[in-house]
């Protein structure tokens, strides 16, 4: 079935981010001056304000920082629904957010914060994937 | 940092407003629009004054500002059209206070109108056409989120995480606001006459209403209604002259900590932190010298956070305030007596219903009370008002006086 979400538009700084996800690589911009990671990607280092930005590829492992549980949704999602979206830490710092993998959401209390996370790409088309973290064990 | 001089209580509010039909327009066969919601605002808090239209040398506004002025035939000589999401308005009246504190206007207009129930869903009023892909897309727009609800849920969650609450405590908030709200007839929620889901809520009520976002269920969010409204803020020489009361702006301050919540640091943590301590010190004032509070609450955790970050509980025990009954009827600290953006109104951007409800409790003009139930005015005479804008992102912080 084609895949009927939204998907973020590709903006002109964000090739590597793309072109890594089409071989399952979770890329994200690195500051060379100060060395941390930062995303979303920005035009400069939002930490100590360098240019000298470049892209790194990131562990895809990280830990759950916040969930819920989407009741009301619509389009793709709306036949989903409910599902559980998220914030992860990843390991080499900063945030993503995802809709969470691998959890009951009908049991939301049993989701633990601080629980292990490792990304996997979901297909939309043959030029794009998108990110998705899922709860595994530790 | 320093700073010049003290701006405290360098201008007043002299006069608040609301244009004529607010809340669930649509359902008594109405159809406002925001432009009409704010003409009626700015005229009522003209005639209410008594300051002439054409006396407006300031206008302030969350991007209306230039067709506001052209509307009403002015040549403002200061124009300021900050749209940061709901504290907009608290944040234009620091702005008008430091305006007039300069020397370079005398009397200012605020002004709102959002027909957000009229015109729901059909996009609401910022800058330019946005071609461009903004890189915060990238990060959240893949990802099932539909609006502020289910973006709220994740701070829920994590103070939930974090202090070991529980989403009851947050229905407190809801169930003493809506006891505030059935004291004030404009408020949809005030009978089941107002709204078939008016009248009394019990936290069991509240819990077992339609999920919205885990573990918010439809009581912890607000209202989607059209509200238009206005106040004025003028020097005190001129405040002196009016028939109206002022009130005395004692303190303001303003901060951000993100745009995107993708950003936000610590999700039990906001900048009213920052901007109440600006505001207190301009003050001289503190928390505890409060004696009623304006809370923006677009969700029941937005109030519970804010009441942390304005310090007037310790961290982790805002709902503490609701489910305690200080912030009630009758309790030592009312937080919210117009009934809330939970109960009252809420049109999008609420800053502006904080605004005129803080002035007419410190004004004595509060008492909505009618065919023999109890009004709302309490003894207040001093209060601190905070707005959030965005997805807990911006916010300001104002400290009122009465006298």
């Amino acid at each position: 079935m084609a895949y009927n979400k939204p998907v973020p538009r590709k903006g002109q700084h964000h090739e590597p981010f793309w072109e890594g996800a089409k071989q399952g690589k979770l890329m994200v911009p690195r500051c060379n001056d100060c060395g941390r990671v930062h995303w979303y990607p920005r035009l400069i280092c939002p930490y100590c304000h360098s240019t000298n930005l470049d892209w790194t590829q990131a562990s895809g492992e990280g830990t759950l920082y916040t969930y819920a549980v989407q009741h009301r949704a619509f389009g793709g999602w709306g036949e989903e629904a409910p599902y559980v979206t998220a914030y992860v830490d990843l390991l080499e710092g900063d945030r993503m957010m995802t809709v969470l993998r691998g959890v009951d959401p009908s049991r939301p209390q049993d989701i633990q914060i601080g629980c292990k996370v490792r990304v996997e790409f979901e297909k939309v088309d043959d030029e794009t994937f998108l990110p998705f973290w899922r709860v595994v064990e530790d | 940092m320093p700073v010049a001089h003290n701006l405290s209580r360098m201008a007043a509010i002299v006069g608040a407003a609301e244009s004529n039909e607010i809340g669930f327009t649509p359902e008594r066969g109405l159809r406002i629009t925001s432009l009409q919601h704010h003409i009626e605002a700015i005229k009522n808090v003209c005639d209410y004054t008594g300051i002439p239209i054409s006396d407006i040398e300031g206008i302030f506004s969350a991007g209306w500002s230039s067709e506001l002025a052209e509307h009403l035939g002015l040549r403002p000589n200061y124009i300021d059209t900050t749209s940061v999401g709901g504290c907009s308005f608290q944040i234009h009246v620091h702005h008008a206070l430091a305006a007039i504190a300069a020397g370079i206007i005398d009397v200012a207009l605020v002004s709102h109108g959002e027909a957000g129930r009229s015109y729901r869903g059909q996009g609401g009023r910022g800058g330019g056409g946005r071609g461009e892909v903004s890189p915060g897309e990238l990060a959240t727009a893949a990802y099932g989120t539909f609006g502020a609800p289910s973006q709220y849920a994740h701070a829920m969650v994590r103070h939930m995480h974090a202090f070991g609450t529980t989403p009851e405590d947050f229905a407190h908030v809801a169930v003493v606001t809506r006891q505030w709200a059935m004291l004030n007839p404009r408020a949809v929620m005030f009978s089941k006459e107002t709204d078939p889901n008016g009248g009394p809520i019990t936290v069991e009520s509240v819990q077992n209403g339609p999920m919205i976002a885990w573990p918010m269920t439809i009581s912890h969010c607000c209202l989607v209604c059209d509200h238009g409204g206005a106040v004025i803020v003028a020097r005190p020489e001129i405040a002196h002259s009016l028939k109206t009361q002022p009130v005395w702006i004692a303190g303001a301050g303003e901060s951000m900590g993100h745009s995107n919540i993708v950003e936000m640091a610590d999700f039990t943590a906001t900048s009213a932190a920052q901007s109440s301590r600006i505001a207190y010190e301009m003050a001289g004032l503190g928390p505890q010298d409060m004696d009623m509070a304006m809370i923006y609450d677009s969700f029941t955790i937005t109030a519970a956070i804010t009441a942390e970050m304005l310090g007037l509980v310790p961290r982790g025990k805002g709902h503490t305030l609701w489910k305690e009954g200080h912030a009630a009827p009758g309790g030592d600290l009312p937080i919210n007596t117009n009934g809330g953006g939970l109960s009252f109104n809420h049109s999008g951007m609420y800053g502006m219903q904080l605004l005129i409800e803080a002035y007419r409790q410190l004004s004595g003009t509060a008492e909505d009370g009618v065919n023999g139930i109890e009004g709302k005015q309490t003894s207040a005479s001093t209060c601190v008002v905070n707005g959030t804008g965005g997805t807990l992102s911006t916010t300001g912080t104002l400290v009122l006086e009465s006298n």
